[in-house]
């Protein structure tokens, strides 16, 4: 195993075991055991796995019943041999174009690191767009979901979601470290598939953390009740639930598939700042709330400073998405926002005092 | 390991040789075996996922239509993946009005085909709506010899062969490729290092 000190970027690049795991994730606790044992080699394992994601891009993926229709049509073609030249040419093109699905670039990757859940949650999905947002940065990056909701990622989290949540529910998937504020709505609870790991809200605040790489996927909550299961994609004999409340621990090992919770005193788990931050302020200057929701957040807010010099607030913000945040400090300062990709403008015309 | 792939690849051969004497349940396991990726590679080429897969489903009613001819085909993937780009190449080429050359003239030079004009051109589109990726900087060749290399797995024949090159030309673009994907990466970093300074 110690062959590996002295491999370069390009050793890595080359070794087809490698590339395995990372574009279909053989072999992983081998790799992660090497990737452990070696940290002189971990730079070179990170560019290498950069590179071979450059390499690879992003790919479309066709779901499991897309593929099964085009099957059974292909052989229903060759089964009437002798016409087949005759008709297919024009319908098909149309059968085409209608059954046309725009699924998000990541869906190959995930179908192979989480294994099932994706396609779980694909198949319900069909006709809508899903939008992969990857955080290849060191700063947290907010995403903010069709229905408000806000998901903070931590470096190398990712999320995908559909473009318009479906009638009754909110689904989405995601692997890595994140926290979410989900935007209340009982009539249509927010789902979140992570590992194997299948977690029920409908309003409420908590971190996630499922690495591909780690043996167990964590939770934590921090305002509202959280419902969890184990997915069943994954185990469909066993129905393992439980229900968490603030300051609640869980953790589901990946391997049996039993989850252990626990009370803690702050609901911190992946050190994000927004964990145990309850944004009370009283008579604090504009900018300075401004700021904490920069920092909680990881978006740039831009505002007159010297406007809003007289600005104070004296607020209570608990666990609603930024944009209600947003909302709320806008009425006091009667100024409005617009929210562009993760730069928000505040045009107000300042307070009088 | 090694065994299991190796003993994978030859009930491969063998479900083509069976799909080559016309069972029907030997050609829905080649369509279940290489839709998939035969899609991917197709995405390497056009945006247009409804082209691709008409193109995909034209290819599989070819190959039906002509199995008993195709038995000494030893190399499966590569075979399907030269067929779905000769036709794809073919069909957007159809489509663009632009390109009347002939098939010759396409020969003559590698790098500055219609066929690849066609390709650039709708690559482009696809890639103005995505983020910057260092890929993108690479000649469309190369990362396809890229792509086919190492997420493929292909053999530097297999490439060749599929690409319609010299073996030593596949070799080219793939030492360039990945030389240039590495300062990529290193300028990436750099910059990313001096972005979070200038943050803090």
């Amino acid at each position: 195993m110690n062959n590996y000190n002295n491999f370069e970027v390009k050793d890595w690049i080359d070794h087809p075991g490698f590339r395995k795991w990372v574009y279909r994730g053989e072999q992983d606790s081998f790799w992660v055991s090497v990737l452990e044992n070696t940290p002189s080699q971990t730079e070179n394992i990170e560019q290498a796995i950069d590179i071979l994601r450059m390499v690879r891009g992003e790919l479309d993926n066709i779901s499991d019943e897309e593929l099964a229709s085009r099957k059974s049509k292909l052989l229903g073609y060759i089964s009437q041999e002798g016409q087949v030249r005759s008709w297919w040419r024009g319908r098909w093109f149309q059968a085409a174009a209608i059954l046309l699905l725009t699924l998000g670039f990541g869906g190959y990757y995930w179908k192979h690191f989480t294994k099932t859940p994706y396609n779980a949650v694909l198949s319900r999905l069909e006709n809508t767009t899903i939008i992969e947002v990857i955080n290849n940065n060191e700063k947290v990056k907010l995403v903010t979901l069709p229905d408000g909701s806000s998901v903070i990622l931590k470096k190398n989290a990712r999320i995908s979601y559909p473009d318009e949540f479906s009638a009754d529910k909110r689904e989405v998937v995601m692997q890595g470290e994140a926290f979410f504020e989900v935007q209340k709505n009982p009539d249509k609870p927010f789902f979140i598939y992570s590992g194997e790991m299948l977690t029920k809200v409908t309003g409420t605040s908590f971190s996630i953390k499922a690495n591909a790489t780690e043996k167990q996927v964590q939770l934590v909550v921090k305002t509202g009740v959280v419902e969890i299961s184990v997915n069943n994609a994954v185990n469909k004999t066993k129905t393992n639930q439980l229900t968490l409340n603030p300051n609640q621990l869980v953790t589901l090992n990946r391997e049996n598939n039993q989850f252990e919770k626990r009370n803690v005193t702050e609901p911190v788990l992946i050190n994000l700042p927004i964990e145990s931050q309850y944004f009370t302020f009283k008579k604090t200057p504009v900018k300075d709330v401004f700021k904490a929701l920069e920092l909680a957040y990881g978006v740039n807010i831009n505002f007159d400073m010297q406007v809003t010099s007289k600005c104070n607030i004296t607020a209570r913000l608990g666990d609603e998405p930024i944009r209600e945040k947003l909302e709320m400090i806008c009425e006091v300062l009667n100024a409005r926002f617009e929210m562009k990709n993760n730069t928000i403008s505040v045009y107000s015309n300042g307070c009088e005092k | 390991m090694k065994q299991k792939e190796y003993l994978h690849d030859t009930y491969l051969s063998e479900r083509w040789l069976q799909f080559c004497a016309g069972d029907k349940t030997a050609f829905g396991d080649l369509v279940d075996h290489n839709f998939t990726s035969l899609y991917h590679y197709g995405t390497r080429f056009s945006p247009d996922k409804g082209l691709i897969k008409d193109c995909i489903q034209d290819l599989f009613l070819e190959i039906w239509e002509k199995r008993e001819k195709l038995d000494h085909i030893i190399s499966i993937k590569p075979y399907l993946f030269q067929s779905l780009r000769n036709n794809l190449i073919a069909r957007l080429k159809k489509q663009s009005r632009f390109s009347n050359l002939s098939a010759d003239e396409e020969q003559v030079s590698n790098d500055s085909t219609p066929e690849l004009k066609w390709i650039t051109d709708e690559t482009e589109a696809l890639n103005n709506s995505r983020l910057v990726n260092g890929i993108e900087l690479l000649p469309k060749r190369q990362r396809e010899a890229l792509y086919l290399k190492y997420y493929e797995d292909l053999s530097h024949e297999e490439i060749a062969a599929v690409m319609g090159l010299q073996r030593q030309a596949v070799a080219n673009y793939l030492h360039y490729g990945i030389q240039k994907l590495r300062e990529y990466w290193k300028y990436k970093t750099i910059l990313l290092a001096m972005i979070i300074d200038f943050m803090l």
